[in-house]
């Protein structure tokens, strides 16, 4: 018999709640792995981040070794903040496309096990976009954009003309009628100046005896019919770039109200996996091969679109029921492909645990600023529920447990508040660290944070989800600080005064602690990390503003976003969670131990690179 | 500059222009020109290719199909090889000016043209595992190093075997462009030539899965879906070339010639026999090929040799050794046979609508033996069967073997240079224009030798100053919408 490894990831799941749950007996098919090996905590990457974290899954290192540190890097020459999981490239002559890399270094366990003759499936994989060739079958998760090149840009359309558009949407306003020719929102043609967006028609009839939307899309399906609060099924579409090209996208669309305007919402328009912009597999048709055989799925990397719910397009219960739908083509490719699996090595990633606590975190803490007793009852324990969900689907997992296979069931990182977010730069500022132009205060208001900023006289800068940067001269483009006794002086100033930062709302410490890079990273490309990260407490995190390098009016201030649950605090506080059939030789699991284990069991040797340890 | 050619053989303008599949074909059709490329009489592989890369007609070259007469014997047919084309091509303008060239495939190409560069054989190689098909031959080692044994064609594509067809096609084509690749990436070129055999090859074997209008259409067949998917592969590796390349290349796909379906054949010396036009001594009791034929010389007036299309042959006092037709009737008696064949009928009594060809109008000059008629039965929608024995002068299979399509005399190109002032769809071009037209966008002399005209010719091409960067901080600063933490 061919050994097996199946790995099943349930992103951000939160050790107390599972235990607490395991304790209740509510998670059965956990508690069967449980019984027949392990389960414990297992010690997430710094930061404690979903792209971060499971680049360390793939690699068994260090972020350091493998060079993803945050979602968001920033570029020195400019100081503009950037995503930094892939990297488009310019194409490199009049007639090819614009290129993508992956930003994501060292040796991948796929990689290992394929120079071994060993297959490996890996579905929905953070970080892997476009994913490695050669390495079997893979399909990238979060990472991958929409249409537009962002993680996710859906439309709202209105009759009302006095709403305007919100955070990262597009907003389109309908004549007052009842029969409307609009469009979808493509991406941006670039190949003009200035940039348009391509765009294509539709038809929009209100069937007011039925509830229901009838919307001509000129693309396939041709016409659908979407009842009022509910979502429509995948349309596939095609934006004409010129007579000869068009890209193709899809989209799904959500009825919000009939009367007394219409108003309905557009997801961020995906690629095609029939056709994608960039590759989103490898092999590149195996996207397709998927989508003919399990249908449509969406390939954005953040399916759920909390970005909709957050801005009030639409309500917990269709967010919930996206949620349900994005598990759902999870679950039917993870069986699809679990039917064929022989040997080796297969991997599925469920993101939607960790979307749902996202959003739905103020529902279960009274502490949060946006609990809602009313809605928390509503909602019936939306975390909890998901938690069992995942636990429903892993039967069919369960089910195939046999001596030659080896099952693990793991999260990357754990959850926790967010109530109330610190605002690095603000405190830069405040200290005499970092300085504005012409006498500006920092406001939420500064457009582009990094032209407001005086880099004559700023010594360090905050960008990212927790990362601080010394404005280093001969590094940064205008950088002042000497690497040396002065840098050192500056890095001292930042730990010891944040340290010391306390809530005083609250009363309590924002703060846990500081770490230098080079007392948590080691590897090729450290010097591409932060020079220091902010480990946070438990509640707090780094404000909206600070993570893209700009400013709020207040150092501390309250969380009032929906998005109300995070796990990017100090990663001591955030460990995952740790499921194994097989008993482990120690504890003390750390999520660098995965790869060595995983090849352990499969009999191939460990990359020489890798630093964690087979737990069996 | 540099030059690339990506040549299709045989590529149809109306598959390759109208498959919106075809991302890569598209992008490059909407950064450059492209349009229908007219072929030369006769529009066949050999000679078409070299008259491409040399910009002179098959009369020029001496070279009027596979096989041609070596002299006025009746007997003495020799096969066209790389020896058999000495004019100035494209690369060799190129050596000239000192930069290297890489031709694969480019046929007639064995053995070996050996020219400052890298020259692989094309599917005329005899054998490559025993023959030097390279130069310099230790090229040899390195293609089998990389990609094993390497084919050059799929031996006896005219056959019933359409599944070992099909899987032979796509493994020699995937092993070519693999070399493809690598050369590419890895070895120094100013002019890169390729040319996909695969596609004529597909083409030939599966069109009457594919044409609706093909008499042995057949719907639902599973074989309908080989030549998309072949377009599409090929897109892709073409995608994977335009990725590869710089800033200062030409980029060029094109194809020597067209393809369309085949309605029949038409047994031209069966029907010569008819005419009473060729006697033979003995009419045969089986179907027979021409060569075999026990033919009465001295009462023959004119023969054909089969094929895609009729190199029609008289038999002249003085120039044959029993020659039958005065040499002052010979106008005359040529243009009789020439109205003769035009008024040819199908098998359904309808217009043949024949297209009848006199060298010497239409080659600028006429070296070697050149036929004294060639013919294009139906405007090549009919065959030329040069094997006689049928029971109707119409038939429907193929002397030599089962084969689905003719050539057509427009085959397509599609080019982008990022100096180049043309763009959209070209009216009007011709295969001898290519050469001209890559040499003048190259920045290169055009040879006086050649005959095509630039396309470019007089006009100010672009400026190549690099991509536009204005508003990409508006797509950076977009890459982190909808990320939720921010």
């Amino acid at each position: 018999m061919k050994k097996k490894v199946i790995v099943i990831g349930l992103d951000g799941l939160e050790p107390t709640i599972v235990e607490s749950l395991l304790q209740h007996g509510e998670l059965p098919n956990l508690s069967r792995i449980r019984q027949h090996g392990h389960y414990g905590r297992i010690k997430t990457t710094y930061p404690a981040q979903t792209p971060v974290a499971w680049s360390s899954f793939a690699t068994g290192t260090n972020p350091g070794a493998h060079g993803i540190f945050d979602f968001i890097r920033r570029d020195p020459e400019t100081y503009q903040p950037d995503l930094a999981l892939s990297q488009f490239l310019p194409p490199k002559n009049a007639f090819s496309p614009p290129r993508v890399v992956s930003r994501r270094k060292g040796v991948a366990l796929w990689k290992v096990l394929a120079q071994a003759g060993v297959p490996s499936t890996v579905l929905r994989f953070p970080c892997a976009f476009p994913p490695d060739v050669g390495c079997g079958r893979i399909l990238a998760g979060v990472g991958v954009p929409d249409l537009r090149g962002g993680q996710g840009t859906g439309a709202f359309y209105t009759q009302d003309p006095t709403i305007t558009a919100q955070e990262h949407e597009q907003l389109v306003h309908l004549a007052k009628a009842d029969d409307i020719k609009t469009h979808v929102i493509g991406p941006r043609n670039t190949s003009v100046k200035p940039f348009t967006d391509l765009t294509t028609e539709i038809r929009v009839r209100v069937d007011r005896a039925a509830s229901k939307l009838i919307i001509e899309t000129g693309g396939t399906p041709a016409k659908i019919e979407v009842a009022e609060k509910a979502w429509g099924p995948w349309v596939r579409l095609k934006f004409k770039l010129s007579m000869l090209q068009s890209i193709p996208g899809m989209v799904r669309f959500y009825v919000c109200q009939l009367a007394p305007l219409i108003q309905f919402y557009a997801s961020p328009v995906n690629f095609d996996p029939a056709s994608p912009l960039y590759p989103i597999s490898a092999p590149a048709e195996y996207a397709r091969e998927l989508a003919d055989k399990v249908g449509l799925f969406s390939t954005l990397g953040m399916a759920e679109d909390h970005t909709a719910y957050n801005n009030g397009r639409f309500d917990e219960q269709a967010y919930q029921a996206q949620c349900d739908s994005v598990f759902e083509e999870r679950e039917k490719m993870m069986l699809f492909e679990l039917d064929r699996f022989r040997e080796g090595f297969f991997f599925v990633l469920f993101d939607t645990p960790d979307r749902v606590q996202h959003m739905f975190w103020r529902l279960r803490d009274r502490q949060h600023p946006g609990y809602n007793p009313d809605l928390a009852q509503r909602c019936e324990e939306p975390i909890e529920k998901m938690y069992r969900r995942c636990d429903k689907m892993l039967a069919s997992v369960v089910n195939r447990l046999d001596e030659n296979t080896l099952v693990i069931v793991l999260s990357d990182h754990g959850f926790n508040s967010f109530r109330r977010s610190f605002d690095t730069n603000t405190w830069l500022w405040q200290q005499g660290l970092l300085a504005l132009k012409n006498d500006k205060k920092p406001a939420e208001d500064l457009t582009n944070p990094a032209e407001s900023i005086d880099w004559s006289k700023t010594h360090a800068y905050a960008v990212g989800l927790g990362g601080i940067y010394l404005n280093l001269r001969g590094r940064e483009q205008a950088g002042i600080v000497h690497e040396g006794a002065e840098a050192d002086r500056v890095r001292k100033a930042i730990e010891e005064g944040l340290r010391e930062i306390v809530d005083s709302e609250r009363q309590r410490p924002a703060i846990q602690s500081v770490s230098r890079r080079e007392s948590i990273y080691s590897g090729a490309f450290v010097s591409e990390s932060p020079d220091l990260l902010v480990n946070f407490q438990e509640g707090y995190r780094v404000s909206w503003q600070s993570a893209v390098g700009g400013f709020s009016d207040t150092l501390l201030s309250d969380n009032t976003r929906f998005w109300s649950g995070d796990h990017i605090i100090d990663p001591e506080a955030v460990p995952g969670v740790l499921f194994m059939n097989h008993p482990v030789r120690r504890e003390n699991a750390a999520i660098t131990d995965m790869a060595p284990t995983i090849l352990h069991y499969l009999g191939v040797p460990a990359d020489p690179a890798m630093e964690g340890e087979s737990l069996i | 500059m540099r030059i690339c050619i990506l040549g299709l053989d045989c590529a149809a303008p109306e598959v390759v222009f109208g498959d919106e599949r075809l991302v890569n074909i598209r992008r490059l059709m909407d950064s450059g020109v492209y349009g229908r490329l007219e072929s030369v009489v006769p529009p066949i592989t050999v000679p078409a290719w070299m008259c491409m890369t040399t910009s002179q007609d098959p009369g020029s070259l001496g070279v009027y199909g596979f096989r041609n007469r070596s002299d006025y014997s009746y007997e003495k047919l020799g096969f066209a090889n790389s020896n058999s084309i000495k004019a100035f091509a494209m690369w060799d303008q190129l050596a000239l000016e000192g930069k290297k060239s890489i031709i694969m495939g480019v046929p007639p190409n064995f053995p070996p043209r050996r020219i400052n560069g890298i020259s692989i054989g094309c599917f005329l190689t005899p054998d490559p595992v025993r023959d030097e098909f390279t130069h310099p031959t230790s090229i040899k080692s390195k293609i089998t190093e990389l990609v094993g044994e390497y084919p050059v064609d799929v031996k006896n594509f005219r056959t019933d075997r359409k599944d070992w067809l099909r899987d032979e096609i796509f493994r020699m084509s995937r092993k070519q462009w693999e070399i493809v690749h690598w050369l590419m990436r890895e070895q120094e070129w100013d002019y890169f030539h390729y040319v996909d055999i695969g596609l004529d090859r597909v083409h030939h074997g599966f069109w009457n899965y594919f044409d609706k209008q093909h008499v042995q259409y057949e719907a639902g067949s599973p074989y309908e879906s080989v030549i998309p998917e072949y377009y599409l592969w090929l897109d892709e590796q073409i995608g994977r070339v335009m990725e590869s390349l710089d800033e200062e290349t030409i980029l060029l796909l094109v194809s020597d010639h067209g393809a369309k379906r085949l309605d029949g054949g038409f047994a031209v010396n069966q029907w010569l026999i008819q005419e009473g036009l060729l006697v033979l001594n003995q009419y045969p009791k089986e179907v027979t090929p021409f060569n075999k034929l026990d033919v009465d010389w001295s009462k023959t007036r004119v023969w054909s040799e089969g094929g895609y299309y009729a190199r029609v042959f008289f038999n002249v006092q003085g120039r044959e050794p029993q020659g039958t037709i005065s040499p002052a009737d010979y106008e005359r008696f040529r243009d009789e046979m020439k109205a003769r064949f035009e008024g040819l009928a199908d098998d359904k009594g309808r217009p043949l609508d024949s297209l009848v060809f006199k060298p010497n109008e239409i080659y600028r000059s006429l070296r070697n033996v050149a036929p004294d008629l060639i013919v294009h039965f139906g405007g090549l929608s009919w065959r030329s069967i040069g094997t006689v024995g049928y029971p109707e002068l119409h038939v429907q299979e193929n002397d030599t073997g089962p084969d689905a399509c003719n050539h057509a005399q427009f085959g397509m190109f599609v080019l982008a240079a990022p100096n180049s002032p043309l763009s959209g769809v070209y009216e009007g071009a011709r295969l001898l224009d290519i050469a001209p037209t890559l040499l003048d966008l190259g920045g290169y002399e055009i040879p006086d030798s050649m005959q095509g005209r630039s396309l470019v010719a007089g006009m100010e091409k672009k400026q190549t100053d690099g991509m536009n960067d204005a508003g990409s901080e508006k797509i950076i600063h977009d890459r982190l919408a909808g990320l939720g933490y921010v």
